[in-house]
């Protein structure tokens, strides 16, 4: 299992290496290189996560090391969507997105060493559909929200150079102004629908264990700061008052706070403090 | 076989020499069939261009100086032209220098303006000239098409026609970092200046779906909507028309600013954000500066773009620097092509003659030999087959060597020796 996701990791590492490489020298050879690398790993993931899966008998989804696998693999999969669907533009998105989908599984193999079984086990809650709906929710909504956050670092980037006449390197080989703003706004709206899912799921799933909807846990609080925000954003771009630079910005506050619900909760405790 | 090549271009010959000398399509193959006699030049090709025209052919193994001569006063011939007018602007290269100026030629390298992409379809015109005229054979087809293969090598892996490098094409480079796609986009342009006018010609190439025009006299502007296909529009309204239009090329005479930032505000606001690129190559401005402060907005003047132009052919160059590099290794690699080209093949055929020879002998006197047993056959083929080989091995070994050491012609003797070309 453990030597499965080193296979894995071996192959994002050229993957993030290849794509990153690409995107400082134009070379088509280093690009299809990555994307080999990339479908390689996908594919050994998803065997590695769906083996998980099957061989414990539970959702993979409880522990820190499980949840940081399955992140990286969402990355990869929205990855290969705006792939998909924007083609050769959304080719930078990857020199940003597989270095951290790399430390991810890098940091799932190492903690899935030695923090295995120390906190508790997921006995009853487990079962079910509600809570693995909920966890792999706000996973995927993560990594959308990890998407508009590049997308607006590459936004502003860009705009900043527009603005100032001056052309770096790495202006020639970011997608234009449209396509970040395009792809930030659909991984927004992406985002949002699968935070309400989770949220909403987490609240009945909570509500049949302990007849409470809301424990007043920071990782709550967080996570109804990063709703709010994020309705924010949409309503401003939709309303087209807040477009471009500003609604990047914005995207980019966002992700800290996402980074709050899903790291800092952990580190102050409550209810959610498990795995 | 040697490769022979002859030529001038921008940087050895003004445009005087350079337009006397050039070959149209019609000369040219009657050109090409009186240069190639099949003797001294058995291959040639003429790549003639606005800023180049080069002579190139395959000719026998040091026979160079030769050919050169003879491709030099073939020149002076076909042209009314007196020797010494232009020969000292010529230039002429052997073997691996003209592979790989004939690379540098097809990459673009050469050109006046470095990554230009209209070269490449020169030299393959010229190709399929000299195909159609017959004086292309093994050596320069292989050339021009490992040329086209570096060419194209060049332009993927490198960046040397990544960026704009003049003002009127730097509209489209820039609309489409602003604008995922040109195609569909609306076109405004203000004044009719001639750069706006080329500018607006490449953002339609590139897919701009409208253009209007909008001038002070309305007949310049009628005119020139005509010739896009777009339509003119009122000098009066221009805020509406600045809201309609996602590119906007400014080039009139005017002495003031027509854009301001309250009208730009304004636009903002109509196009509910969304984002425009004005550009404007008038002196004096036509855009206030304080536009560009907006958000969503883009204001490129003349400066901007004449530094961005200047930029990019600065990159351009450092490119050129890694572009040469793959020219080298791909001369390196044409050489070897071209040498196992010709070795393998004629020590296959001596070979072949050598076994032929021994079989039909034994033929002419195997009736002599009576009734054999399976196993004296047997003997009969092997002594045959063993006596050809031990006796051919040594020279064909020889040959192989000496090959290696540039001695062709005693292949070219060999076969002859043998008729292995009959």
């Amino acid at each position: 299992m453990k030597s499965f996701l080193i296979l894995v990791l071996g192959a994002y590492i050229v993957a993030a290496v290849h794509a990153v490489l690409a995107f400082l020298n134009k070379r088509r050879i280093l690009q299809r290189v990555s994307w080999l690398a990339v479908i390689a790993g996908f594919a050994l993931h998803s065997v590695a996560l769906l083996s998980g899966w099957a061989l414990e008998g539970r959702f993979p989804l409880f522990y820190l090391p499980e949840t940081l696998s399955f992140l990286a693999w969402s990355l990869v999969a929205a990855y290969g969507l705006l792939l998909y669907r924007y083609q050769a533009q959304a080719q930078a998105l990857g020199s940003f997105t597989l270095p951290l989908v790399a430390a991810l599984v890098l940091i799932s193999i190492v903690t899935g060493s030695h923090a295995n079984g120390t906190l508790g086990t997921p006995g009853e809650i487990g079962r079910g559909w509600i809570f693995p709906f909920h966890t792999t929710a706000l996973i995927c909504a993560y990594a959308s929200f990890f998407v508009v956050f590049v997308a607006s670092v590459m936004y502003l980037l860009q705009e900043r150079e527009l603005k100032l006449k001056t052309f770096g390197a790495i202006f020639h080989r970011l997608p234009p102004l449209t396509t970040v703003n395009d792809i930030a706004t659909a991984a927004a709206t992406v985002g949002l629908t699968l935070l309400s899912l989770g949220i909403v799921t987490g609240m009945i799933w909570s509500s049949e264990r302990d007849g409470k909807l809301w424990h007043n846990d920071p990782k709550e609080i967080f996570a109804a700061l990063t709703w709010l925000l994020y309705l924010l954003l949409i309503i401003y771009r939709a309303s087209a008052r807040w477009r471009g630079r500003r609604a990047a910005w914005l995207g980019v506050a966002g992700f800290a706070l996402v980074l709050c619900t899903f790291l800092g909760a952990r580190l102050l405790g409550g209810y959610h403090d498990f795995g | 076989m040697s490769i022979v090549l002859v030529g001038l271009n921008h940087r050895s010959a003004p445009v005087e020499v350079r337009e006397q000398l050039a070959f149209s399509d019609e000369v040219c193959s009657h050109s090409l069939r009186q240069l190639v006699d099949g003797e001294l030049l058995r291959e040639g090709l003429i790549v003639s261009t606005c800023n180049r025209v080069e002579v190139l052919t395959a000719t026998g193994k040091g026979r160079e100086a030769e050919g050169t001569a003879r491709i030099t006063s073939f020149l002076s011939e076909c042209r009314p032209l007196a020797p010494d007018y232009f020969h000292k602007h010529l230039y002429s290269h052997c073997d691996d220098d003209a592979v790989r100026h004939m690379f540098r030629v097809a990459s673009s390298l050469d050109s006046m303006v470095i990554g230009e992409p209209q070269v490449l379809g020169q030299v393959r015109r010229a190709y399929s000239l000299a195909v159609e005229a017959g004086t292309t054979g093994r050596v320069l087809n292989r050339l021009v098409h490992h040329a086209l293969h570096v060419a194209k090598r060049v332009r993927s892996e490198t960046g040397i026609a990544a960026s704009a490098v003049s003002i009127s094409f730097m509209a489209v480079e820039l609309g489409r970092k602003i604008f995922d796609s040109l195609a569909g986009r609306t076109v405004l342009l203000v004044g009719a200046g001639e750069m706006a006018e080329l500018a607006a010609r490449h953002l339609v190439k590139a897919g701009a779906a409208r253009v209007m025009v909008t001038n002070r006299s309305n007949d310049a502007a009628e005119r020139l909507a005509q010739e896009f296909g777009g339509e003119a529009v009122k000098y009066d309204a221009l805020t509406d028309h600045l809201a309609a239009a996602d590119i906007v090329i400014c080039s009139t005479s005017s002495p003031d600013y027509l854009v301001t930032p309250d009208m730009a505000r304004e636009v903002l606001e109509k196009r509910r954000n969304r984002p425009s690129f004005l550009i404007d190559i008038s002196v004096p401005r036509n855009v206030d500066p304080a536009v560009g402060e907006l958000p969503n907005l883009f204001v490129f003047d003349i400066d901007d773009l004449e530094a961005v132009v200047s930029s990019n052919i600065r990159e351009r160059e450092r490119e050129a620097e890694r572009a040469e590099l793959i020219v080298d290794s791909e001369v390196m690699q044409f050489q070897q092509a071209l040498r196992a080209m010709d070795i393998g093949p004629t020590l296959g055929a001596l070979r072949q003659k050598l076994h032929d020879i021994a079989k039909a002998e034994m033929d002419r006197q195997r009736n002599r030999l009576g009734q054999l047993t399976p196993e004296q056959e047997q003997a009969i083929a092997a002594l045959l087959t063993s006596t050809v080989n031990k006796l051919s091995h040594p020279l064909l070994n020889h040959l192989r060597r000496s090959y290696e050491t540039t001695a062709e012609e005693t292949l070219s003797e060999w076969r002859d020796a043998f008729g292995l070309d009959e």
